[in-house]
Parts: structure tokens; C-alpha cells; sequence
């Protein structure tokens, strides 16, 4: 027994020496994530954490930067009509676009073979290889020839089907290294999933020719960390900090531990809770703690989809009288101290097309009473139970989310009592991600109402959500994300047009269109707009959090911190 | 000899139990928890409070904090209170008063209520000419707080009675399975036991291959799957697919896969009693195979069987609440102590009470439940030595 | 007993074989596959990337295809492949397989230091105030909820007095090589270890205590103080001894545990082992990892209970095998 106690008060003066206070330097960063990662080949990867982290290591020929501004990476500059880089052609009376993409003169790999068009070639064939499982496949599909100038392979035309005026948005065309992946792919490109299988980034992930970015990988470990060092071949100014490790923390109050103990230096928009970040920011700012904590409105929309097929929810009535019974604005500011706006529709204030303007769509302000009567004259009478009834019809329906999501269930529940209280009965059914978005969403299985979000990139057309051709049914293989049921054909009409509109006038005026009759009735009721949150250390400069789906590694060799050193992340 | 009455099993272990002073104090404290849990809607009625009742601008507010009313809840008090008394020569007051000149009629009592704080809505109501019911009115704009005993959670729900509401759910879902899994276990180890023989063989297999299954990875995959899309168009969809399903489905999940300890225990017993003389007699003198189950063996399987079921129930709230912790437990807004615990977990440094609260409650239970089994063991096992 | 040695081990065979489809089953019947995952999160697929994708992976197969094609890949001695990770399984697992084994058998150890003492020292005194206080630990620790531990222990040894890092399981950049990383991976260790012991603690005190009061009990222990044997040597030499005969089985079925994992405890404290990777693969639906753990664990139990009868058989001579 004493032997025992003797070892543990051994260990524990080994580990209060070990465990000294470490302090940012230039040296090293380390982040944290809660999100699995899987390996980095762009072509294959869905994950969120991959995509965050694949920014550091590799560039595409353009992006949309942490201002909302496309700019160019691996390209000089973005093909444009205006720039005559991009022209419009007919081939065989069809209207198509081309565009020359010239690849800068020292954007190169990590092991110094230069990126040029054969790379961008060799990715496009690929990708639409039938044996790859690369999930979208359609930012490729779009292009339908790429010429290679045998004298000039940085310079790179490509010949698009259509004449879409998203053609010079390449930020999600991925480039894999020819070099060191055509030889793998001829050998066993004919097999399924054979590419995937025995690439390097599956084989041999640390091989520096698989990286184009400020940094490459020295190390993964899949489930728990990668390590990156700074990528002397980088094209662009060489990065701060010397290396980087990201660590995966995948329960949220363990992150924060970590980071208040130094074990991490900052958080990125894929780790706290935005309830804990809250808490988080009044505990900085009580015990001034040496972080930032940062907000920023994103393009994620929160909402509920109505099933349209409902007795009850297809009437239009019932569902302006529940959206003006929710007290949206009290939510965020209870809930959210302000921090994620009440939402109008589904387009995001960050996005150039979004409008708040009364006269372009149709507000509904919170009003319970006025919902109340709303009710009471389309002859929804309260009965005795308390709950609306009409024709024999009770107002009564359920309520869907993704079960283990600590914000959406909280708003569920918030919903759940403002409607009991206008005589509407609501049932929470919560699933696990895998089921509500596998199974029940996607093949409209909802008995009433879904609350999730949408992401979608600025200026993008909402064909997917809000086509009739859309909505998933048995016919076409359950795609589409019309998951309302929304039948409109003006709107259907609209979609289809805005992608072969290049005036942006006229495509904002087809939007607001859109937006109007989306606002008046209501296929789906908007809740919030979500924000983004990260923590950073106080010293670190040169950083912004986006909001959109490109996350802020792709400006990672901006980051500095102030002084070049911080004061200690300490308690 | 006519006053020597034999004393009745069941006499007899009562009087063994008695002497494990702490199974005692379990016991106590458990029949407590059950009088509460019972008394829940009794509670929620005497003092006004409701587990569903939120209140989003007084979020984690510490223990013992009188709050105002929600908006939500003035304007329910005011539709009761309109539907009892006749306020009409307040609104026509407030109408030529030009109060609210936005507002329709019917609305401005529930404005007035709305836009003012108590002491303000005091003040004014107080200047008021003296129209009827004026001091109901008075009344009821001082009633309206609430006070919280042990302070809201992160939506502004009151904890203590949510912590009664989750007692009530945390302990029937532990009893109920520790009873389920005991009667399922007692009909399967039964047969096991009696008939021996291939039917032996094959359910003590079967039995032996469920708990070589990780029993929390099993969980974990059977919670995900959809019950009420299984078993649709039989008479079970009739429990599932309601309000309680969350509930139901987790009694459900771990019915089945906690019975296999008490089917070998049973099992166990009966092998050993089949060989002692009153069942031989028995057989001879021609008993049914199912008399001589239920006279015979039943009654003497059910000591241990009782100790199988109270440390059962301790399991069974433990399991609840690991899986509430991976978001796979009873869904909100029903509390449980498991789920109450798992909101709580990110908010520890922030809220430390709301997560040490239902930790506590779990604690105690389940502790209380394994020294009841403990004394109970003591009491039925005859070799066992008085502590 | 060499036929008895056989015939256990091809039932055990059988129930391992019959599990593999049962569990294989039960995932099946989760809804929502890899392809409905990756649509959920991607707006922009078509129905043709939907079936492209769904052939691809032979998902559009009847359960028990997919199961004979999967039990056909594992005869050929191939693991398969992460659908989650896009590696091959055993190198995600391997690595795993090895600090779950780290961590376990660090705490099954300690656990049986700490408890086995408690446990006799409870039993030799039984009903006195020591017994109480043990026996009251021993309660708390199988009535505590896992996780809620875990946190706990994070709280205060990692955020209130930061002796050991919150979570992880080696600091980057080091290996099991040097001194300096070794005792890097003692410092992740201790948190987790002490968490996952204090639960089997409180079950082994409770066993070695009642099987050694057991012991006591027995006739030889009269025989041997009546001889004029010291109490001390009576109850060590022999009552221990004997105790120690129940509780080898106890030992060798926690020994199954060893590669299996614990779930919540790895979750919390982040750290690299088997439980996390399985409760990852289920929500995943990454069938291959799941399914080989599945096995591992499964295959470890039942080997185990074999084991555990024969040293019983050997440990008791009065046990024949037939």
C-alpha cells in the first residue's frame, strides 16, 4: 500500500515537471478541431475537418476569400469576358464559354515538379473516371475539353458545355499532382475504388509532391493529429509559424480544457458548441483570459421545412400564423446574446443577393395575438384539449431534428412551448445525423416539420432547394432537396434561367422574384442565420473567420502574431 | 404447541435485512425518490412551476433567484384570469386613455402586461380609477414571478423541478427493465433449467453469445435503428410512435439485452433444486411439469431473483444515462437525470450545479439500489455471517 | 480433455460465426448508407452521382451478399478498406488495437493492486468501521456514471491544478522509443487509467472481499487455527489462497476487455483506442472497421471464457473434463 502511494507521488512530481506552461512562438501552432478527418486526397474527401485542413497544404486555381471576394491562387488571374482571358463561342449553333486559365510561373508541388495544366488535365479525367467514388461530380462535368499549350503547359483553356456565368468559380475543381498519380491511376483505375485505394495519399500521405500550399504534411494520424511544416516550393510569401499540428478533441467541454490548459492555442470554426462559446466569451472577458473569441454571421441557414403534404401544414394559412407565433427575435437574443440574426429567407446577409427591402418580400413580424386571430377567422376553434381543430383536423403535428445537437434541440423545445401556446400540439422526434439526414429528410419521411440548415456558396441558385424537378421521389433515385414538396412555376421557371443569365442586374431582379414568392407562401420557415465562432489566442494577427464554406486556412500564411511572440497562454 | 406459529419466509428475511443498517437507509431513501416522483405533478401544481416552462432571458440563474414571468407565461396567467373576470371597463379605460393607439381592443390588456416590469405595471395600475375586480387585477400583477429553488437551466427551466420530473423517468425506466429483464430471464433460464437437454444447449448458447456482445457498442447500434419503422403494422407500434417513444424505446433496448445474467442465475438454482427429494416427489406422485414450476421451483428461485432486480435497476439508470451522454438517451424536452446530466457537461466550468445535481441523484440511487441488493443478499443467503 | 478442449472450441467457432452475421444484421438495419451521408451534406449531387456512387459500393446488394462478399474478403486474409478514413482497416486499427491494450491492461493492473488488498483487508475486518469505508468506495465507484467521472477528473487535474494534460493520448511528435516519451505517455495515461479503475476497483474489492469471507468460512480454516497455526498464516496461506481460485476467473473475463475498449472513457479523454474508433465507425457507417472491432471483441470474450474453465479445471483438481 505505501509502496503505491510512494509510485503516485512519484509520478506526480515527474508530471508537474513535464507539465511547464508552453508559450506561442513562431515555432509552432496548434489548433483544435472536434470533427473526424479522413485522408487528404481533394478528389474523395467529404469531410468538413479534411477540406479545413486541406487548405493548408493545397490550393485550387481560385477561391472565395475571407472578405467574399473571388480571388485568384493557383491562377494569375480569374478568366473574364471583361479581361478577354474568357470568350463566348458557338460550337454547332450550341452557346458555350472558354476560358484560358494561366497557372502562376511559380506555383509548384513540394517536391518542385511545377503545377501546370497537365495536372488540372489529369484531375479532370479522374474525376470522371466511372471507377472513382468522387461525390460531386458535376463542377467537372461542366467542363468539356481541356486543351494543354504544348509550349506554354502553364497556360490552360478550358471549354465549358454551357454558356453558365458561374463557369470562372473553380474554388471546389481539385488538382492531384500527374507526376505521382497517373502511374497509380493507369494501374488501377479500371478496378472500383481502385485509385482511391492505392494513391499516395492513401499509401504514402506524407510525400511532399502531393502539396501545392504554404505548408505539407511531416505526419497524420488518422483520429488524432496532423502535423505540417512549412512548404519551402510555396508560391506565395512563406507562412509565420514554422509548423502547425491540428489536433482532433472530439468532445467539445474536453476542447475547451485543452484550450485553457495550453494544450492547444486556438479553436477552429470546427470545434465549440456555439452555447459554449457563449458561456466561453463572458468567461474571457470576466477573468481576461488571453483569447478572442470570434463571431461571424455565415452563410449557414437554420430552418424548419414544412411537408407540404401534411393535412394540416399544406394550408397556407397555418403556416404564417405558426411563423408569426415564434418569438424569433427573443430567441436569438435569449439563446444567442444577439449573435445569429433572425433569418428572412434563405438567402444569408453575406450573400450580395440578399435583401430586406418590404417592398421585394414579404415580412412577417411576431405577433401572437395577431396569429391567434389569424387562426380563429380561417376557423381553427381551440377545443377542449387545449389544441386547434378545424373540420376534424387537429392542429397537431411533429416536430423533427438531428437528435445529440445541443443548439437545434434547445430551439426545438423553445418552439415547442411558443406553439402550445396558440392551441398548436407539437411532438419532438429527434434522430441521429445518419437518420434524419439519411433516411428522413431525404426521402421526406417527416410527419410535419424538419429543422436543419443549408449551406450554400454566395450568389449560388437555389435550383436544388426550391425546383419542383427537385423534390425526392422514388423516380429520381430520392435527389433533389426540395424536401418541402414546393410546386412552383414561376420559380421553376426562374431557376432554370438564372444560370444562363450573365447581366447581374437582371439576376438579382429573377432573385428577388424568387425571394418574394418564397416569403409569401412560406414552403419553409426561417429561423436564424448561423454564425461561425473560432477562438484564437489575443496575439494572433492577420486572421479572419469567413463564414462561408472556404475555411480561413486558405489565408493561413497571413497569420502572424503581434510582437512575434505571445504573452503565455496562461490561466 | 398452539403457540408456536412458524414464521413466514419472507418474516424471516425482513428480519435479516433489518440488521444491514445501510440497506436500511437505501430503502428509505428510495421509497422517498418514489414518493417524489409520484408527487411530481402534485409538486408542479402547488408551486406553480413547470418542467417545460422556459424562460430565455434568465439563463443559468444560481440557486434560489426569484424571476419574473416569461411573456409566454403573463399572457396564459391573463387568459385565465379574462376568462373569470370581466375587465371591461379597464379596456375601454385604456382606449380613451390612448395607451396603446396601435394595438386592436382585445390586445391591450395583454400590452399593457407585455411592455411594463412588475413595479411599473404596480404603479400604474394602482393610479387607475377603482373599476371592478381592480384588486384581483392588483393580485394577480404581483403574482406574477416564480422562484427557483435550485436556480434554471440553459433554456431558463426551473432545475428542481425538472430534477423531479427526471426522477420520475430515470426510475421507471430502471425499474421497469430491472422487472422486464428479470421476467424474460426467469422464463427463458426456466425452461433452460427444467428441461434440460437440446432446449438447454441451444438458449444457454444463445445466451452466453449475447453477453460476449459488447453491451454498450450493441446499444449504441440498436438505438440508431428506427423501432417504430420495424415493427409497423404489429400490435407492438401501438406503444411506439408518441410522445414517450424516446422512453419506451430505450426500455425496450435494454430489456433486451439485460436479461442473460438472471436467465443463467435461474437456470443455476433450478439445476440444483431439480435433484433435491420435494421435487422428486413430486414428479412421482404425477404433478404437471408447469405446477411443478410454478409451486415448486418459482418460489424458491425468487430470492435471488429480487437480488437480480434491485442491482438491475442501478444498471439500468447507469446505461441510461451513458447513452443520453452520446446523444442517444431520452429525448428532450422529457428530462431524465442522464440527459439533464449530458446538457450540463459542456457548461460544467460555467454552471458546475446543473451537471453535479443529476450526477449526484444518479449517485445516490444507484448506490442506495446496490446496498439494497447487498442486504437483501445477506438476508436470504443462510451461510451468510451477521455484519 | 483434449476432446473436450475440441469440442469447446468449435461451438465457440459456430457462436463466432453466427455473431459475425448477427451483428452484420443489425447494422444493416440502421438507416441511411455512405452514399445518403455524403448527399446530406453536399446539395449539389444528382440522382446519376447517387446510383453511380451506390454501385460503386455495392451497396445496391441484398444484405446477405454483401455479408458472403465481406466474410469471403476476410477468408483471403484482407481486412478491407475504411469507407471513412479511405485507408486500409488495419492500419487505422493496429495502432488503436495497441493503445487500448496500453491503456486496459495499465488499469487492470492497477486495479487488481489497489483492490485485491482492499478487499482482504475488508473481509479480516469484517463489520468493523474499515469494512464500511471500503465497502462504501467500492459501492460508489460501480454507482458512478463513467463520463461523468472523466470529466470531472479533467476539471481538477487538468484545468484547476494542470498536473496532466486533459486529453490525447502521446503529445505530437513523440514516440514510445525514448525515455523522455515514454514518460510523455505515462502523463496521458494517468488520467484516463484512473478513471477506467475506479469502477473495476469497486468491482473486484467487492468479489475478493465476499469470496474471501467465503473461504474463511470453510471447515480447513477451523482445522488449521485448531492445529495451532498463527491467524495471520491460517488466513493468508490458506484463505487466500482459496479465495484466489474465483477470482481468476474474474480476472481472465476482464482479460477479454483488454482490446475491446472502453467507449465513453476513450471518448472523453480523446484518446486513440479501439472504443472511440468503433462508436466513430457506427455513425459512420463504416461497416469494414466496425465489423473487424466487432470481431475482435466478440472473439476475445469467448476465448477468454474458455480459458477462464480450463484454469479453473487446473487450479481445481477436483473439476474433470469429460
Amino acid at each position: 500500500m505505501k509502496r503505491i502511494l510512494c509510485l503516485i507521488a512519484l509520478l506526480f512530481s515527474l508530471t508537474t515537471e513535464l507539465q511547464a506552461q508552453r508559450r506561442l512562438t513562431a515555432q509552432e501552432l496548434n489548433i483544435g478541431v472536434t470533427q473526424e478527418f479522413e485522408n487528404f486526397n481533394p478528389l474523395i474527401m467529404s469531410m468538413m475537418a479534411t477540406t479545413y485542413m486541406y487548405r493548408m497544404v493545397a490550393r485550387t486555381l481560385n477561391v472565395l476569400d475571407e472578405n467574399g471576394e473571388w480571388v485568384p491562387q493557383l491562377a494569375e488571374v480569374i478568366p473574364s469576358l471583361e479581361n478577354g482571358l474568357a470568350r463566348r463561342t458557338t460550337i454547332d449553333g450550341h452557346p458555350m464559354i472558354e476560358a484560358l486559365w494561366k497557372i502562376k510561373s511559380n506555383a509548384s508541388w513540394g517536391d518542385g515538379t511545377p503545377v501546370t495544366c497537365r495536372d488540372v488535365k489529369f484531375s479532370w479525367e479522374v474525376a470522371l473516371s466511372p471507377m472513382v467514388s468522387i461525390s460531386e461530380k458535376e463542377i467537372y462535368d461542366q467542363v468539356k475539353e481541356i486543351v494543354i499549350d504544348e509550349k506554354n503547359p502553364k497556360d490552360c483553356l478550358l471549354r465549358y458545355r454551357e454558356a453558365k456565368w458561374t463557369y470562372n468559380r473553380l474554388a471546389t475543381f481539385f488538382i492531384v499532382p500527374e507526376h505521382l498519380e497517373r502511374p497509380i491511376f493507369e494501374q488501377f483505375g479500371n478496378q472500383a475504388e481502385g485509385y482511391e485505394q492505392h494513391s499516395n495519399y492513401t499509401r504514402n500521405p506524407t510525400h511532399p509532391g502531393l502539396f501545392n500550399g504554404p505548408y505539407r504534411i511531416s505526419e497524420i494520424k488518422l483520429g488524432s493529429h496532423v502535423r505540417f511544416e512549412r512548404n519551402p516550393y510555396f508560391y506565395g510569401k512563406p507562412s509565420f509559424f514554422e509548423r502547425v499540428v491540428v489536433k482532433l478533441i472530439p468532445n467539445t467541454g474536453t476542447l475547451e480544457a485543452n484550450l485553457r490548459s495550453g494544450t492547444i492555442d486556438m479553436v477552429s470554426a470546427l470545434g465549440m458548441s456555439f452555447d459554449q462559446a457563449i458561456a466561453f466569451d463572458e468567461k474571457v472577458k470576466k477573468d481576461d483570459l488571453p483569447f478572442d473569441v470570434n463571431f461571424q454571421p455565415s452563410l449557414v441557414y437554420e430552418h424548419i421545412d414544412f411537408n407540404l403534404d401534411h393535412p394540416v401544414l399544406k394550408d397556407q394559412v397555418v403556416r404564417q400564423a405558426l411563423l408569426m407565433s415564434i418569438d424569433r427575435e427573443a430567441l436569438t437574443q435569449g439563446l444567442f446574446g444577439g449573435r445569429q440574426p433572425v433569418a428572412l429567407h434563405n438567402t444569408s446577409p453575406l450573400d450580395p443577393w440578399f435583401t430586406d427591402d418590404p417592398k421585394k418580400i414579404k415580412i412577417h413580424p411576431f405577433s401572437r395575438r395577431q396569429a391567434k386571430r389569424l387562426l380563429d377567422q380561417h376557423g381553427w376553434v381551440v377545443a377542449a384539449d387545449g389544441v386547434r381543430a378545424k373540420d376534424g383536423q387537429r392542429l397537431s403535428f411533429t416536430l423533427m431534428t438531428t437528435a445529440g445537437n445541443r443548439v437545434r434541440e434547445l430551439v426545438q423545445v423553445y418552439l415547442q412551448d411558443q406553439w402550445r401556446s396558440i392551441g398548436a400540439d407539437v411532438q419532438v422526434k429527434n434522430e441521429p445525423a445518419r437518420v434524419f439526414f439519411g433516411e428522413t429528410t431525404r426521402k421526406r419521411k417527416f410527419d410535419g416539420m424538419a429543422m436543419y440548415a443549408w449551406i450554400s456558396s454566395p450568389e449560388s441558385n437555389p435550383r436544388s432547394t426550391l425546383s419542383s424537378k427537385s423534390i425526392p421521389s422514388e423516380e429520381n433515385g430520392w435527389s433533389g432537396q426540395n424536401q418541402p414538396g414546393w410546386r412552383n412555376a414561376r420559380v421553376d421557371e426562374l431557376v432554370f434561367k438564372l444560370d444562363l443569365e450573365f447581366d447581374p442586374e437582371k439576376r438579382l431582379a429573377m432573385i428577388h422574384e424568387i425571394l418574394f414568392l418564397y416569403t409569401s407562401e412560406l414552403p419553409v420557415l426561417p429561423l436564424y442565420y448561423r454564425s461561425d465562432v473560432s477562438v484564437t489566442p489575443k496575439s494572433l494577427r492577420g486572421y479572419k473567420l469567413p463564414g462561408h464554406q472556404f475555411p480561413a486556412t486558405n489565408h493561413i500564411e497571413n497569420w502572424t502574431l503581434v510582437d512575434g511572440v505571445n504573452e503565455g497562454a496562461k490561466l | 404447541m398452539s403457540d408456536f406459529k412458524p414464521k413466514k419466509l419472507w418474516q424471516i428475511v425482513w428480519e435479516q435485512f433489518k440488521e444491514h443498517r445501510l440497506a436500511l437507509i437505501s430503502v428509505c431513501i428510495i421509497v422517498f425518490l418514489l414518493m417524489l416522483s409520484l408527487a411530481a405533478p402534485l409538486i408542479s401544481k402547488v408551486s406553480g412551476l413547470h418542467p417545460d416552462q422556459q424562460n430565455v432571458f434568465h439563463r443559468f440563474v444560481p440557486m434560489g433567484t426569484r424571476l419574473p414571468f416569461s411573456s409566454i407565461a403573463k399572457e396564459r396567467s391573463l387568459d385565465r384570469f379574462l376568462k373569470e373576470y370581466d375587465l371591461e371597463a379597464f379596456i375601454n379605460y385604456f382606449e380613451t386613455q390612448r395607451f396603446f393607439p396601435e394595438t386592436p381592443r382585445e390586445d391591450l390588456i395583454y400590452e399593457l402586461f407585455e411592455t411594463h416590469q412588475q413595479d411599473e405595471l404596480l404603479t400604474i395600475l394602482s393610479a387607475m380609477p377603482d373599476y371592478p375586480h381592480k384588486l384581483e387585477l392588483l393580485k394577480l400583477a404581483k403574482s406574477q414571478t416564480t422562484f427557483h429553488l435550485l436556480g434554471t437551466d440553459e433554456l431558463g427551466r426551473d432545475v428542481f423541478i425538472r430534477l423531479i420530473y427526471g426522477t420520475r423517468v430515470s426510475l421507471s425506466v430502471g425499474i421497469l427493465v430491472a422487472f422486464a429483464a428479470a421476467f424474460i430471464g426467469l422464463v427463458i433460464g426456466s425452461l433452460a433449467g427444467f428441461y434440460g437437454g437440446i432446449l438447454d444447449a441451444a438458449l444457454m448458447r444463445f445466451t452466453d453469445s449475447l453477453l460476449s456482445l459488447p453491451l454498450l457498442v450493441v446499444l449504441i447500434v440498436v438505438s440508431a435503428i428506427d423501432l417504430a419503422k420495424l415493427v409497423e403494422h404489429t400490435p407492438l407500434s401501438f406503444f411506439l410512435g408518441n410522445e414517450n417513444e424516446s422512453m419506451i424505446k430505450m426500455i425496450l433496448i435494454l430489456c433486451l439485452f439485460s436479461w442473460m445474467q438472471v436467465a443463467r442465475l435461474v437456470r443455476g438454482s433450478i439445476l440444483s433444486l431439480k435433484e433435491q427429494e420435494f421435487i422428486l416427489a413430486a414428479k412421482t406422485l404425477g404433478a404437471r411439469d408447469h405446477l411443478i414450476i410454478l409451486q415448486h421451483i418459482v418460489p424458491n428461485v425468487i430470492a435471488p431473483l429480487l437480488v437480480a432486480v434491485t442491482l438491475g435497476v442501478g444498471n439500468s439508470i447507469l446505461f441510461e444515462a451513458a447513452l443520453s451522454f452520446l446523444g442517444l438517451g431520452i429525448q428532450p424536452p422529457t428530462p431524465s437525470w442522464g440527459n439533464m446530466l449530458n446538457n450540463a457537461q459542456e457548461m460544467l466550468q460555467h454552471a458546475p450545479m446543473l451537471a453535479i445535481l443529476p450526477g449526484l441523484f444518479i449517485l445516490v440511487t444507484v448506490m442506495s439500489f446496490n446496498y439494497i441488493g447487498d442486504g437483501l443478499q445477506d438476508a436470504i443467503d443462510p451461510k451468510a455471517i451477521k455484519r | 480433455m483434449m476432446s473436450f478442449i475440441l469440442r469447446r472450441l468449435i461451438q465457440t467457432l459456430i457462436v463466432i460465426g453466427a455473431l459475425s452475421f448477427f451483428c452484420f444484421y443489425l447494422m444493416s438495419l440502421m438507416p441511411g448508407d455512405p452514399v445518403d451521408m455524403m448527399i446530406s451534406s453536399n446539395p449539389n449531387m444528382t440522382s446519376e452521382d447517387v446510383s453511380r456512387l451506390r454501385e460503386l459500393y455495392g451497396l445496391d446488394q441484398p444484405v446477405y451478399k454483401r455479408y458472403l462478399n465481406w466474410v469471403s474478403t476476410l477468408a483471403q486474409g484482407d481486412l478491407g478498406y475504411s469507407r471513412t478514413y479511405r485507408v486500409p482497416v488495419t492500419e487505422i486499427l493496429g495502432p488503436r488495437l495497441w493503445n487500448t491494450f496500453i491503456l486496459s491492461g495499465l488499469s487492470l493492473i492497477f486495479s487488481l493492486l489497489v483492490a485485491i488488498p482492499l478487499g482482504v483487508f475488508a473481509a479480516l475486518n469484517q463489520g468493523k468501521k474499515l469494512d464500511y469505508f471500503i465497502n462504501f468506495f467500492a459501492f460508489a465507484g460501480i454507482s458512478l456514471p463513467s463520463f461523468w467521472l472523466a470529466i470531472v477528473l479533467i476539471l481538477i487535474f487538468a484545468v484547476q491544478i494542470p498536473l496532466f494534460p486533459a486529453s490525447g493520448t502521446m503529445s505530437v511528435g513523440t514516440d514510445m522509443t525514448s525515455f523522455e516519451g515514454f514518460f510523455d505517455r505515462i502523463k496521458y495515461l494517468i488520467l484516463p487509467t484512473l478513471s477506467l479503475s475506479f469502477m473495476s476497483i469497486g468491482s473486484f474489492v467487492r468479489f475478493t472481499r465476499s469470496s474471501m469471507l467465503e473461504a474463511m468460512r470453510n471447515d480447513y480454516i477451523r482445522t488449521a487455527r485448531a492445529k495451532g497455526l498463527s491467524r495471520s498464516r491460517v488466513l493468508i496461506v490458506h484463505g487466500f489462497r482459496n479465495a484466489l481460485l474465483p477470482l481468476i476467473t474474474v480476472v481472465a473475463l476482464s482479460f477479454s476487455s483488454l482490446f475491446s475498449g472502453a467507449v465513453i472513457t476513450e471518448t472523453v479523454f480523446a484518446y486513440q483506442g479501439v472504443g472511440q474508433l468503433v462508436l466513430a465507425s457506427i455513425q459512420s457507417n463504416d461497416f469494414n472497421v466496425a465489423m473487424v472491432s466487432f470481431m475482435i471483441s466478440v472473439s476475445m470474450v469467448l476465448t477468454m471464457n474458455l480459458v477462464a474453465d480450463l484454469l479453473y479445471g487446473v487450479a481445481d483438481p477436483r473439476i474433470t473434463y469429460v
